[in-house]
Order: structure tokens, then C-alpha cells, then sequence
């Protein structure tokens, strides 16, 4: 009777590991794309609306959905209270504390870390260029992680469930 | 520390600069940020430089030279982080930052057809705090009211930079706009305030931020913030029916045109020029009309920086309104 309870639990671990895999897999092109959304509305405010950082990124944080509201929010709070750290500084640790949470990988971090070193520091133009310059970045990324969820979305579902019964043979 | 430093310093520069002594914070009026070169401060109309420990001292080699950091930082704070929002103020070469105060700009300019485009590579900065000092208006007012119309003369005010031009009209605009000139002796009409209309190209009268003004400037003032003078004077006729107008630093041919306009409208004018004493503004091409109609009928002329400031007041044919000791003479 144990052994059976035993079985089971491993076997619906495995299973809910493998689904969390999959589940990483699916949101990573997704968080890019609302990423890319997101930079996109920051070029519009700073191009049309000359919007200050702190105002726009707040904007951006009430209009994007978790887990980048947080991030974004984060920001605008910390530029906005006026501490003499420097829009680069700010931007560059909080995406770093806030990438743990999010299912995006390394690549899109470095665009973003990049990005940070030059928002608020130039004209306008080429403000915009940078944030064209990210965007191009991400949607390459978003291309790559689409395929990736193609490949191995169903994989590691299936994979999960059959390496608990792995698992559940060898020790039986 | 002057709570506006506080405000707008980087971490480094704030700490050596909170150690200056009292006196000379009291006295500061501005503070010089020169990559690589020595960290300057302005007091009481002499300068000196700042050792890394607060000290003063006149050599150069003891001083604190702020690195490219400081500066970076500096800028960042100022722009509130937003340098692509003062492309206007890059132009022109400087930010006013909250309380009033301007930030002059020094580096390359960017050129578009011939004209500045903006600065980059920015690697001087100027400080210039700006007081507010109530009251000090109070003594010349009284030889700027027109007793018959009950409201004040076409008035022009003249001096060289920092001799406090702009903290003077700020503070009429204050007593205008509160009626608080009425306690000349013979004044019938009393306390009767005007609505005051500021065109703050500079926003160094009012030093509105986000379109409130930061300086008391009376209950009945309205203020156009950043708006070129010429246009805004026009607009202010149009909309908001002041009756009297202020406006800062007049010197080009549109400024004069847009006066001459106010002035039919039945609109008194205080405006300011640069300038050592009438003479000097009079020789200015582009103002030439305004004293060939003879428009103002008070001239202020300001001398002197802090301690030894003096105004001295004039009628339309250049006669003082005052004698030596400042006292006021009969009206003519």
C-alpha cells in the first residue's frame, strides 16, 4: 500500500515538474512579446509625449501585466525619489533583481541591461534608436523561443510524466 | 546646505559641499561644476575653490576637481533623468530647476542648418541660486504707482546681471497683485489689487514647475511658463486680460513690436533689460522704438551686487526721482 502511495506522489511530481517546465516554455515568448509591447509604448512616450523616464516607466508599470508591472514600477518609484543614483544604475539592478522572476533567459536580460546604460542620457532621436535597436534584438529572441516552445513544450510535458514511471520501475 | 544643492547634488559633491561653512552657504550665488577643473563657488560677489574636505582655498591644485562621474550624475539628476525632455533648454543653454534656480550649460553644440540644434558632451555647469526676497520692492513701488490711473507706470528696469533684475519684478508682481502698495500717504484708492500677467520665458520669475509657480507672486497673477516673450504677450492680451504685464529681459525687435501692442491695449508694462544705465539700453537698435515713442515712463537702474545694491529711479526724461539719500522727491 505504501509503495503504491509512494509511486504515486513520484510520479505526480515528476509530472507537475515537467508541466512547469512547459509552462516556462510557453511564457518566455510571451513575457518577450509584452516586453516588446512595453518598450514599444516607452518610444512613444518619450517620442511624441517627451514624457520624463519616471513618468513614462510608471505609465508603462500600470499598463503591462505581472511580472513586468513590478519591474517597471520598481524603476519609475526609485527615479522618482530622487536619490542621486543615476537612471542607468537604477534600471540595470532592478532588472537584474526582478529577472529571477520572469521566464525570459540571459539574451533578453543583456538587451535590456544595454538598453538601460543609454535610456535618458541622449536627444530624442536617438533615444528612439536605442529602443528600435532592443526591440530588434527581442523580436530575434522571440522568433528563437517560439521555436523553442514548438520543440519542447509538449517534450518536457511528456517527459516529466514518463520519468516518474522511470523512476517508479527502478526503485519497484 | 542650501536645501536646492541638496536637492539636485550628486552623492560625492553634496558631501564636500555640506561641510562649507554657514557664512558662505548664506552668501552662495553660485556654484561652478567644470569636469577636471576646480569646483568653484560664488559668495557675496567674490569666488573661491573647495578643497575634497569643504575648505576654501584659492589654489587650484588643493581642490576638488569633479571627474566625468560627478558630472553624468549631475546631469542625470537635473534632467530628472530625462535628458530627451529639455531639448528646448538645451538650445538655449540652460535648465531651470525646481525653486527657480538655472542651471547654465556649457559643451558642444549640435548644429541643424546653421542654427543650435542642442548641447552634448556636457562638461560645465553653472549654478545660479535664485532668491526670493519679499520686500524687496516695498521702498521703489511707491515712485512706480500712477496715482491717477491707480495702477503702476510703464516701467523699465535696467542693470547689469546679478544686481537682481528678476528678483525685483518677481516681488512687484507680488505687491501689485496683493494691492499692498496703498499705504502711500495720499493714496485715496488704497489696497485695490491688479490682475498681473507674467510671460516667463525663463521661468526664473515665478520658477514654475508644472505650471505652478514656486514664488509668491500674488493672489491675482497668472503665469505663461516657458513661453517665448513676443508670443506670449500676445497671447496674455488676448486671453487673460491682465492689466498689468510683466516680462523679463526684452532686447529683440519682436519684444518691442509686442510691447508697443500691449501698450494700446491699455495695458501697463514692467519689463527688464540688461544694461549699465538708460544711456547704455537706449544705444540697443532693436529697442530704439520703444524710446523714440518714449514709452516708459520709469526707469529703475540697479547697482551693485548684495550689501552695496542700490535702485535708483527715473522719470520719463531721465530726471532721479530720488535725492542722494534715497528719499523720494516731489513727483513731477
Amino acid at each position: 500500500m505504501m509503495k503504491i502511495l509512494g509511486a504515486v506522489l513520484i510520479i505526480g511530481a515528476s509530472t507537475l515538474f515537467g508541466y512547469y517546465k512547459a509552462s516556462l516554455y510557453a511564457a518566455r515568448p510571451r513575457q518577450i512579446r509584452q516586453l516588446i509591447h512595453a518598450l514599444k509604448r516607452l518610444a512613444t512616450e518619450i517620442g511624441y509625449g517627451s514624457t520624463p523616464l519616471p513618468e513614462a516607466l510608471a505609465r508603462l508599470s500600470s499598463q503591462c501585466s505581472r511580472p513586468l508591472n513590478r519591474m517597471f514600477g520598481t524603476i519609475a518609484d526609485r527615479l522618482r525619489t530622487g536619490s542621486s543614483d543615476t537612471a542607468k544604475d537604477v534600471w540595470q539592478e532592478s532588472v537584474r533583481l526582478f529577472w529571477g522572476q520572469t521566464a525570459m533567459k540571459s539574451p533578453e536580460r543583456e538587451t535590456m541591461l544595454e538598453l538601460g546604460s543609454s535610456l535618458g542620457i541622449s536627444d530624442r532621436e536617438n533615444q528612439l534608436k536605442h529602443i528600435e535597436l532592443a526591440v530588434t534584438l527581442l523580436q530575434h529572441e522571440e522568433a528563437a523561443a517560439r521555436d523553442e516552445q514548438l520543440k519542447y513544450e509538449k517534450l518536457s510535458r511528456s517527459l516529466g510524466v514518463l520519468g516518474g514511471a522511470l523512476i517508479v520501475i527502478l526503485i519497484y | 546646505m542650501h536645501p536646492a544643492l541638496n536637492a539636485i547634488l550628486p552623492e560625492r559633491l553634496r558631501s564636500i559641499l555640506s561641510r562649507l561653512d554657514e557664512a558662505i552657504c548664506a552668501g552662495l550665488e553660485e556654484l561652478r561644476v567644470r569636469e577636471g577643473k576646480p569646483l568653484e563657488v560664488n559668495y557675496d560677489g567674490r569666488y573661491a575653490f573647495v578643497t575634497p574636505r569643504g575648505g576654501l582655498t584659492m589654489t587650484p591644485s588643493e581642490s576638488y576637481k569633479p571627474d566625468k562621474e560627478d558630472c553624468a550624475k549631475l546631469l542625470d539628476i537635473i534632467t530628472n533623468h530625462s535628458l530627451y525632455s529639455f531639448e528646448e533648454e538645451l538650445r538655449r543653454g540652460y535648465i531651470t530647476v525646481r525653486g527657480g534656480h538655472r542651471v547654465g550649460l556649457a559643451g558642444r553644440a549640435v548644429l541643424d542648418g546653421g542654427r543650435v540644434k542642442l548641447l552634448r558632451d556636457i562638461s560645465g555647469f553653472n549654478i545660479r541660486l535664485a532668491r526670493e526676497m519679499r520686500g524687496v520692492a516695498d521702498k521703489v513701488v511707491r515712485l512706480l504707482i500712477d496715482q491717477a490711473a491707480g495702477s503702476i507706470h510703464h516701467t523699465l528696469v535696467i542693470s547689469p546681471p546679478q544686481c537682481g533684475k528678476t528678483t525685483l519684478i518677481r516681488d512687484l508682481a507680488r505687491i501689485l497683485s496683493e494691492g499692498s502698495w496703498g499705504t502711500a500717504p495720499g493714496s485715496a484708492k488704497g489696497a485695490r489689487g491688479l490682475k498681473v500677467g507674467i510671460v516667463d520665458e525663463r521661468s526664473e520669475i515665478a520658477a514654475c514647475v508644472s505650471g505652478m509657480p514656486t514664488f509668491d507672486v500674488g493672489p491675482r497673477t497668472d503665469v505663461l511658463d516657458a513661453c517665448p516673450k513676443a508670443e506670449g504677450m500676445m497671447m496674455m492680451i488676448r486671453s487673460l486680460s491682465p492689466e498689468v504685464m510683466i516680462v523679463d529681459e526684452i532686447g529683440r525687435k519682436e519684444d518691442a513690436d509686442a510691447i508697443q501692442e500691449a501698450m494700446h491695449a491699455g495695458i501697463r508694462i514692467v519689463a527688464t533689460a540688461h544694461g549699465r544705465d538708460v544711456a547704455d539700453v537706449k544705444r540697443r537698435p532693436d529697442l530704439a522704438p520703444l524710446f523714440a515713442a518714449s514709452v516708459f515712463r520709469r526707469y529703475v537702474v540697479l547697482r551693485g551686487a548684495e550689501a552695496g545694491r542700490a535702485q535708483l529711479v527715473y522719470d520719463q526724461e531721465e530726471r532721479p526721482l530720488q535725492t542722494p539719500h534715497g528719499k523720494a522727491v516731489a513727483a513731477r
